[in-house]
Order: C-alpha cells, then sequence, then structure tokens
C-alpha cells in the first residue's frame, strides 16, 4: 500500500509544482511578445545634454488635455536634418521626417479606448508613480506585448485605478472614468 | 519507477491543480474578454491635439463658415462658426453631415476615363494632357456649367471657356438670377440680399427660409433672436413646414401664387391715403395693381381670404420695418416677374436700400479678365440652352465641363438636359462625387472636396450685407484629387490659353485685395464685411407691367409644391450617409417617398394612406406613395426634392423618385429665363 501511496502522491506534487513554475516563469513568456520602440530614443541625450525639460515634449494644450507622444512637429525643429552620429536618429530623420511619416510609438501604459484618463487630474503625481522612468535611459524598455488583449503588459489594471481613488478619497463612480 | 495509469492521473491532477494557483486559466480569460474588444472591425479612437479649423460648407444653394474640429489634423465633426456673419454659430443638416463626405463611398478617389459603359484609371498628367487637347479642338464650341455662385473657381472656369471665343458660361438655376433681372426690372443694378436681422415684421412669401431657403444658419439665428424682440415672422404657403411649424402664423396660399398675392396686398397698399404720386412710376403701378388684382380676384387664384389680404397689407404698413421675402418653395423656379412683385411690395413699403429691408449689393469684383461677368452669367439661362441643344436648335458644344453641379439630375424639363448633355462632343466632371453627371462623363478629373481644398465664397444670395469668406483646406486630400481651379489653370497653361493667373490661390488673393479684404486674416476664419452698398435710384417698374401667368385650375390636376429638405441632400448633394438616420417614417415607406396630399384630395383621387400612385406632368413621370397630411391645401400634392439618384452610393441610389423629372419649365419672355414654379400634375394610382 505505501508504494501505491507514493505512487500517487509523488506525480501528484510533481505534477502541482511543474504546473506552478510553468504558469509563473513560462506562462508570461508564452503571453507576451516582446516588441522594441521603432526608433531608439535616448532620454538622457536630450534631458542632460540638450537640457530639454520634459514638457518640451510631453506637455498639456492649452484645453487642458494632454500631447502624450510627441510628433514630428515636436521634432523636425532640430532633427529636420541628421544632427549628430547617432544611426537611429539618421534612421528618424529618413525614415519618417523626410517621408512625413509619424513614428508609431508603443505606449507602455495605452488605456483601451472606453476608459478616459485625465492626466492633467493626475498632475500632482510622479509621473514615474505610473510610467517607466524613461528619462533617465539612454534605450527604452521593452515593450511586453500580450498576444491574446493587444495591449502592453504595463496597461494599468482597473482595479489599480480603483485602489488608489479609494486610498487618495477620490470617486470611484464608473462614470468617472468611463464616459 | 514507471509512469501507470494511476501516476500518469495523479500527475495530471496535481498539474491542474496548481494551474489554479497560477495566473494562466484567470489571466487568460481576462485577456479572452478584452480581446473581443478588439477585433479589427471595431471603430477605434484616434487620439491626438483637438483643434477647430474655419472651413465653409457649400453643400446647399448657400455659402458659410463652419469650423471644423479635427483629432490629430483629422476632421471628425463640423460645426457652426460663431464668428462668421453667416453662420453665428449655427449649421444646416448638410454641414452637420459634410465631415463624413470626406469618406463617402461615392467619392471619386482618382481621374478617370471613359471605357465603354465604364471607366478606366488614368492619371493626373494624362487627364491633364487629355483636356488640354479637347480645349484647343473645341475653340470657341464650348460650354460651361457651375453649380457655384460665389466662388472664384467658377471665374477661373468661365474665363477658360471665354478665353476660347464662348459665352456659354451657364449657373444651375435658383434665385439670384431671377431676382437679379427683378431688381433689374425696378431699374437696380446689383445681388440682391436681405436684412432681416434688422426688420420687425418678416412676411415669408414661399421663402422656406428656416428650413432651406437663403442664408439658413443666419436666418435661423435671425428667428431665435427676434423671440425676445417680438418681431412677427409670417410664411405664406401651400403646406405647412418646418418654417410655418415655428413662425407667428401660416397663410395657406396656393403653390406658385404668392407672387400674385404680393400684388394683391400692393394693391390694398397702393389704395391707401398717403400720397406716393411723386414716387417714380408710381402711378401706373398702382394703377395696374388695382385693376388686374382686386380682392376678389387674388383671393380665388390665391386660396387667401380677401380679409387675410387686407389683414396682411395693414399689417405691414403698421409694421415700421417690414421685410418681404418672396421666393419659390423649392427655392427656385420663379420668373423675374414673380420676384419684381414681391420687390415692388418692399418698394411700396420703402423697405429697399434700407436698415432691415431689401440691401442691393455690389457684384463681386472681376479678377479673372476672360470670366463672364456674373450678371451675363445670371442672364444665361441654362435650362433653355439645354432644352434647344436637345431639340436640334442649337449646335451642341464639342466640350462641355460641369463644375460644382449636377445637371443630369438636378434640373427642370430633365430628359432634354440629359439628351442634350449625352450630344455633347466631351463631356468632363469635375464632381467630388460619382453624382449622375459624372457617372454620363467623358471624363471625370474629381475635384477635392469642400474641407481639402481652398476655396472662397462671396456674398451667397440673401445676404444681409457684402462678405467674403476664404477657406484654407483642413486636411490634404485623402484620395488622388486636386483643386479643380489649380487644374483648370494648368489646363489652359497647356492650351495656351493665358488667364493671367498661376495658382488658384493668387486668383483668391487678387479678389481679396480688389475688395480691400486681409486674405491672411480670412484664412484664420475671419470673413470681411462690408457695410457699403451701391446706391441707386429706383422706380416701381421700369419695364412694362403684365399679369402673371399662373397655370390654370382645371379640376384634373393638382397643383405640385416641390419642397427641398436639406437633410435629404441638395442640387449637388444627394443624401449624406450621416443623414439617413433623420428620415423619418413619413418621408419613405421603403424605398418610397411619401407625397402629401389632403383627405379631401385623397377622397376626390380616390387614394388612401400609403396607396402606390404615379405622378404626371408634361416633363416626365413620378413613382410614390400617398401619405395624408391635412397641413396641405386642396389640389396640392407636395414631394420632396433630393431622392430618386440613379448613382451615388448604396446610401441614396434607388430610394425615392427623382422630382425635377416632374418640373416642366417654360421661358419668361421678357428675361429668357425658365419658370417652374406653377407645374401642375396628375396624380393616380399605380
Amino acid at each position: 500500500m505505501a508504494k501505491c501511496k507514493s505512487c500517487v502522491v509523488l506525480p501528484f506534487l510533481v505534477g502541482l509544482v511543474a504546473s506552478i513554475v510553468l504558469g509563473w516563469w513560462g506562462f508570461p513568456k508564452v503571453l507576451y511578445s516582446q516588441k522594441t520602440q521603432p526608433i531608439r530614443f535616448d532620454h538622457i541625450v536630450h534631458v542632460e545634454d540638450q537640457a530639454m525639460a520634459c514638457e518640451d515634449c510631453h506637455a498639456f494644450r492649452d484645453d487642458g488635455s494632454y500631447a502624450g507622444m510627441p510628433t514630428n512637429a515636436n521634432c523636425v525643429g532640430c532633427h529636420e536634418d541628421v544632427q549628430g552620429e547617432d544611426p537611429d536618429e539618421a534612421r528618424y530623420v529618413t525614415e519618417y521626417v523626410q517621408q512625413e511619416k509619424e513614428v508609431e510609438w508603443l505606449g507602455y501604459q495605452k488605456q483601451p479606448d472606453n476608459v478616459y484618463f485625465s492626466h492633467i487630474a493626475h498632475k500632482e503625481l510622479d509621473c514615474t508613480s505610473c510610467h517607466p522612468d524613461v528619462a533617465n535611459m539612454s534605450t527604452p524598455p521593452v515593450y511586453y506585448e500580450n498576444r491574446l488583449s493587444g495591449y502592453s503588459k504595463d496597461t494599468m489594471k482597473m482595479w489599480q485605478c480603483e485602489e488608489c481613488h479609494a486610498q487618495s478619497g477620490a470617486s470611484n463612480a464608473c462614470f468617472v472614468c468611463h464616459k | 519507477m514507471g509512469l501507470d495509469r494511476r501516476s500518469f492521473i495523479s500527475l495530471v491532477a496535481g498539474g491542474v491543480a496548481g494551474s489554479l494557483f497560477t495566473p494562466v486559466i484567470w489571466k487568460t480569460l481576462d485577456d479572452v474578454s478584452i480581446w473581443t474588444q478588439n477585433w479589427p472591425w471595431i471603430p477605434r479612437l484616434q487620439y491626438g491635439e483637438e483643434l477647430t479649423v474655419p472651413a465653409l460648407c457649400k453643400l446647399g444653394a448657400d455659402a458659410y463658415g463652419v469650423k471644423v474640429k479635427t483629432i490629430a489634423g483629422r476632421p471628425v465633426a463640423a460645426e457652426g462658426n460663431p464668428d462668421h456673419p453667416l453662420s453665428l454659430g449655427g449649421i444646416c443638416p448638410l454641414g452637420a453631415a459634410s465631415v463624413h463626405l470626406l469618406y463617402s463611398p461615392s467619392r471619386v478617389k482618382n481621374p478617370k476615363l471613359r471605357d465603354g459603359s465604364s471607366f478606366k484609371d488614368i492619371t493626373w498628367e494624362e487627364a491633364e494632357e487629355l483636356l488640354a487637347g479637347k480645349v484647343k479642338e473645341a475653340g470657341a464650341s464650348m460650354a460651361m456649367i457651375s453649380g457655384d455662385e460665389t466662388g472664384s473657381v467658377t471665374d477661373v472656369l468661365s474665363g477658360l471657356v471665354g478665353k476660347a471665343g464662348s459665352d456659354k458660361s451657364f449657373f444651375m438655376p435658383g434665385e439670384s438670377a431671377p431676382a437679379a433681372a427683378a431688381l433689374a426690372m425696378l431699374g437696380g443694378d446689383g445681388q440682391v440680399g436681405y436684412d432681416i436681422e434688422n426688420a420687425n415684421y418678416v412676411l415669408m412669401l414661399g421663402a422656406d427660409a428656416l428650413g432651406s431657403w437663403g442664408n439658413v444658419a443666419r436666418n435661423g439665428k435671425a428667428f431665435s433672436a427676434s423671440r425676445e424682440k417680438g418681431v412677427k415672422f409670417v410664411y405664406v404657403g401651400p403646406a405647412q413646414n418646418g418654417t410655418s411649424a415655428v413662425a407667428d402664423s401660416w397663410i395657406p396660399c396656393a403653390a406658385g401664387t404668392e407672387s400674385v398675392l404680393a400684388l394683391g396686398i400692393a394693391a390694398v397698399i397702393a389704395g391707401t391715403n398717403r400720397d406716393r404720386s411723386f414716387w417714380p412710376g408710381f402711378a401706373s403701378f398702382a394703377k395696374f395693381v388695382q385693376t388686374s388684382y382686386p380682392l376678389d380676384k387674388v383671393a380665388e387664384i390665391t386660396g387667401v381670404s380677401a380679409a387675410t389680404i387686407t389683414g396682411l397689407a395693414q399689417e405691414l404698413v403698421r409694421a415700421g420695418r417690414p421685410l418681404v421675402l418672396t421666393a419659390a418653395e423649392a427655392g427656385q423656379g420663379l420668373g423675374a416677374f414673380e420676384l419684381a412683385a414681391g420687390m415692388s411690395l418692399n418698394m411700396l413699403l420703402q423697405r429697399v436700400n434700407t436698415v432691415g429691408g431689401v440691401r442691393i449689393l455690389p457684384w463681386a469684383p472681376k479678377v479673372v479678365e476672360a470670366a463672364a461677368d456674373k450678371k451675363a452669367m445670371f442672364a444665361n439661362d441654362l435650362v433653355a440652352y439645354l432644352s434647344t441643344v436637345a431639340d436640334g436648335g442649337a449646335e451642341a458644344p464639342a466640350l462641355l465641363m460641369v463644375y460644382g453641379a449636377n445637371p443630369a439630375y438636378a434640373l427642370p424639363n430633365l430628359a432634354k438636359a440629359q439628351a442634350a448633355i449625352d450630344k455633347a462632343g466631351f463631356v468632363v466632371s469635375f464632381s467630388s462625387f460619382m453624382d449622375e453627371t459624372a457617372a454620363m462623363a467623358d471624363l471625370i478629373m474629381p475635384d477635392s472636396y469642400a474641407f481639402e481644398r481652398l476655396d472662397d465664397a462671396y456674398s451667397p444670395y440673401g445676404s444681409g450685407q457684402p462678405n467674403y469668406t476664404v477657406a484654407a483646406p483642413v486636411i490634404k486630400p485623402v484620395f488622388d484629387t486636386k483643386p479643380a481651379g489649380d487644374v483648370l489653370l494648368s489646363v489652359a497653361a497647356k492650351a495656351e490659353l493665358d488667364l493671367g493667373f498661376e495658382s488658384f490661390e493668387d486668383v483668391v488673393k487678387a479678389k481679396a485685395e480688389a475688395l480691400g479684404a486681409d486674405f491672411d486674416a480670412m484664412v484664420e476664419g475671419a470673413a470681411w464685411v462690408s457695410e457699403e452698398f451701391p446706391v441707386q435710384d429706383l422706380a416701381l417698374w421700369t419695364t412694362p407691367l403684365q399679369e402673371l401667368a399662373v397655370a390654370a385650375q382645371d379640376g384634373k390636376t393638382l397643383a405640385l409644391a416641390p419642397v427641398l429638405r436639406l437633410k435629404i441632400g441638395s442640387s449637388k448633394i444627394a443624401i449624406p450617409p450621416f443623414n439617413t438616420n433623420a428620415i423619418r417614417f413619413n418621408e419613405m415607406l421603403g424605398n418610397d417617398m411619401y407625397v402629401l396630399i389632403n383627405a379631401a384630395t385623397a377622397k376626390n383621387l380616390g387614394l388612401k394612406k400609403d396607396d402606390a400612385v404615379k405622378l404626371a406632368s408634361s416633363g416626365g413621370e413620378c413613382k410614390a406613395r400617398v401619405r395624408i397630411f391635412e397641413g396641405v391645401m386642396n389640389d396640392t400634392v407636395v414631394a420632396p426634392l433630393g431622392l430618386g439618384h440613379t448613382a451615388w452610393d448604396a446610401f441614396s441610389r434607388g430610394k425615392g423618385d427623382n422630382v425635377y423629372k416632374l418640373l416642366a419649365a417654360d421661358t419668361e419672355a421678357e428675361t429668357g429665363l425658365s419658370r417652374f414654379a406653377t407645374v401642375r400634375v396628375t396624380v393616380s394610382k399605380a
């Protein structure tokens, strides 16, 4: 009987452990594809070397809406022609500026269309509360795209919004985020 | 240790149990639910900067400023422009649908050359070379039709035709032409406008001012403001409509006889004690109206009681700043004599060239030297010309160019118009859409859509003061289209016809300079407005007075009251896809349109609700369904214009029938202009 018992318990434990390991380690690797930004944008060069402020590119518009990712209109002031020796800058100028094509930047926290998120309502928070600290990076982090949903791995879930709203005393009524 | 069946099941059970402590199931279920939100056919929002950009709406007979809301440079909605004098924040149903037409399935996406019964795609270079060759070949045997009375593209096209030696420059029918001719009968010269805002009593004789006539958005704003000021709006017409519904009163009047009513009212006013004998022409005019239009006769023709006619005359005299607007229900079809009848009423009331009255506006400055004068173009009658060509009385043009118009759909004597277009040697359409004329054309050179091109507008009909608007493109052309103004200048250069300009922008700048307007400010949305009106000595009729022609009631036919509802479209635009939901259950039954008659008329004809009927006139036939509506006069049938398209797209093709087929026109002897506001039709079971 003892032999029979180990024949049952041991495989069960093996299956349990293997499943947990695969579920926590292997599943994410299958679920997410890895993408890099179309152009390797070096924030350090712009922030430290050129003394640019975050708001020079990521600005609030006059109506309070947030410009988010910059467009060519922000960049052509300096990058109408190639400035330095960075191959990504040269590629940006030739493939995007000169072709009048916008870069399809990957937004790490892009929310679904059914969510209305106002940046100006959250401007008291530090950007890195939600976003990766790209200002101190020469190479933007890898973008993990969920193969099923199509969203970024870092897109904030509704419970995270609700938790922060509850902790800060903000309303969690549906219409606050779903217009 | 071997893996027997029991161990395997245990392993699987352990795996399943373990998976419950991992995100696999829960995360997969969550992501699958999110995946269903992102199927490729589900529309996605476009994010970006939200701006409002000034633009022009010319989709109806009017031309006025709107503001186009853009997101990341892409137009998403149009709204009224509070800063524009002809919008004042208002917008018409076509303007509201204007942005969506950018992506209409009926857009012509590139130049097309006829290839048997269909078209083949060609390049712009080939199209321009081909047209330049046709221009050289045609010489003076050339004609042009424009549906844009206000823009400079018409000047360029007319200039090209004129430079080639032809005087065949035509506008589509409207009220500008008979109004200008009516003013000429009273000794004036210029465009006719109406200072509705400053009037304190507005008598709308047939003019559907709040629905489709004149500067619709501006009229609506003036009406809205009038509510607090106690200004009275009176609508006179054969059937209830949107204007009558909100006006202070509606006076039923037989279709097309509003001008007779005007002369009846004039007879009452002329008979009052006030001494007007020193006015030029008053004596003969007073004698004419009192002799030819006694109250009982006017009451019989119009169906308006003598007491009501007298009451209207008294209200007008007492009002202080009355204004009479005379028009056909559909905004076209009246002759100059009929419009002059309404105008003479304004003159009797001393309401011409005065605040709150009829304003005489100067003609637009001519900057393309070879172009026909506006006045001359208004005197050229397109309907008569095409009918003559169809009948063989005039040679068909070797080259016919059509801009901003759809003559193969929206003309009276339609069968003859289509026959004449068919007889033309080579037909070129500059339409942005596959309309009926483009479908008949030999070459289509698609104009960029309203928001994709530089455009201008000088004082559309009805404007209370001279105004000029310039609108820059809101967006680059979505398809392979080009602005017609630039294409025409390029073709003219290739055909070695010098029009004096290299680009259409230069034409507009020259017009702005001639007016003393600031081009740059106008491009930013500020319309140029002038308060200068030419001083003119008018007389009560400088031409021989004669009785107005009125179609006789014969007991067998009904008076046709064609109506224009902008949500359904205009003479230029078919039903915009955005507006299909605005067509109500009582306007169409399936693909059949309703015509309206009252119960008494229906009983006389043996008809009941929803009966399929055939309407027939000397012009043609239409099919429809009957709707019983007590807001229609006896022996009158109301039929909507704008349906029955044979081209365009699934949103408009085959829906209803084309009422233009019923409009049989005759020619006004004195002016040569076509009249088609008093058509009579038979209505019988289909």
